[in-house]
């Protein structure tokens, strides 16, 4: 057995998909070889990640309503979406790019994370849609949420308005706020969300870039 | 048969296999809003089609494949629009949020850095892959079962397993260590 042959089985051995005399061939070669028991320690680990992956259990009572639309007339609901209150009107058909901005709390953000600011680019003086997406490990009922809008930059409706504030309750998993936003100017900039509930505070920050 | 009792049978049917389908909708969708439209459109098509339903032998198999079909066609443009726009991959525990339900981020922090870098990683992958090795190492379907839900060979799925699970590792050991 050579290193080689261990990588090119590596996959096999994980899966049980060997014979005994192989598999046994590729123990006894990891036994003495230092780089090949670290592969497979890493496949192994990589395994208990990916075993470790979770989905969460579905709602109390959804089978049941779920079952209960299908077999009626007219099953069919409408799809899910999460609208945060006030900006129902700036939903738009068409393209609309995304950005997730997570919350998971007590989790302390990396300078790494600081640093990527999420970007996007809208077109000069045509209006484009962004659906923001809060992600919320917990229920907030009453936070303040705040945009504050770069030079140049309006939200559709809001006419002159370079700062936002409403009130809103994000719910646990993923919250979605389409913005309709509209390049007056060629500048650009960065659109900030600063979000408050209770003592805390967290900003998001979304690069702007006119073409 | 009355409405009442076509129902009841429907049920009867589909109902041991929710749990199941409903992860596979997860795990095709990667979050909970898609993954319940999935599920909840599968069920209204497969109660369109009890007739065949009831003839099946294996309705848990055929169902899994009727959801994936109904993927493929309902949500795969939506879901690659999104996933080309948005870089989840580069925004921390973006494609975790919906599973934050599930995780205790006061005591159990390690497992939600790994979850999440897992997570970044995953989001790396192409659709394929990232599938294959979600339905394969996570959920434990067998390559035959893979095969029977998505019609790709078995041959093929076993090649992106095996790209698929390096990609991840090198994606998460670049220096040949997790931590």
């Amino acid at each position: 057995m050579h290193c080689k042959d261990l990588t090119e089985k590596l996959d096999d051995y994980m899966d049980g998909g060997l014979d005994q005399a192989t598999a046994e061939a590729i123990a006894s070669h990891a036994g003495t070889c230092e780089t090949c028991r670290a592969v497979i320690e890493r496949a192994r680990e990589l395994r208990g990640l990916l075993g470790d992956y979770p989905v969460p259990q579905a709602q109390a009572g959804f089978y049941d309503r779920a079952l209960v639309r299908a077999t009626h007339k007219g099953g069919r609901r409408q799809r899910n979406r999460w609208l945060l209150s006030g900006f129902g009107s700036a939903v738009a058909a068409g393209l609309a790019a995304w950005v997730i901005f997570g919350l998971l709390p007590d989790v302390p953000q990396t300078p790494d994370a600081l640093a990527s600011i999420p970007g996007v680019t809208i077109a000069l003086e045509e209006e484009r849609t962004i659906n923001l997406v809060f992600a919320s490990a917990t229920a907030l009922d009453g936070a303040t949420l705040t945009l504050s809008l770069p030079d140049g930059i309006e939200l559709a409706g809001f006419p002159g308005q370079r700062e936002i504030t409403w009130t809103t309750s994000l719910k646990a998993g993923r919250n979605l706020l389409p913005l309709t936003l509209v390049a007056l100017t060629p500048t650009g900039g960065e659109l900030i969300a600063h979000l408050q509930h209770n003592e805390r505070n967290r900003t998001f920050r979304l690069r702007v870039d006119v073409s | 048969m009355s409405n009442a009792e076509q129902n009841l049978n429907f049920e009867r049917i589909v109902r041991p296999h929710f749990d199941r389908l409903y992860r596979l909708a997860w795990r095709l969708t990667g979050n909970k809003a898609e993954a319940e439209d999935l599920f909840q459109e599968l069920l209204v098509k497969a109660y369109g089609l009890l007739d065949d339903l009831v003839a099946i032998e294996e309705p848990g198999s055929w169902l899994s494949r009727v959801m994936y079909n109904l993927f493929v066609d309902q949500h795969r443009r939506y879901t690659r629009q999104r996933m080309h726009l948005v870089d989840e991959g580069h925004l921390p525990g973006a494609g975790l949020a919906d599973l934050a339900g599930d995780l205790d981020p006061v005591t159990d922090i390690e497992r939600l850095e790994n979850l999440m870098r897992l997570d970044a990683a995953l989001g790396q992958l192409s659709e394929e892959h990232r599938l294959i090795v979600l339905l394969h190492d996570t959920e434990g379907y067998k390559l035959k079962e893979i095969q029977d839900i998505t019609g790709v060979p078995v041959g093929t799925i076993k090649s992106r397993l095996h790209r698929a699970r390096a990609r991840l590792r090198d994606i998460l050991s670049p220096d040949g260590t997790f931590s």
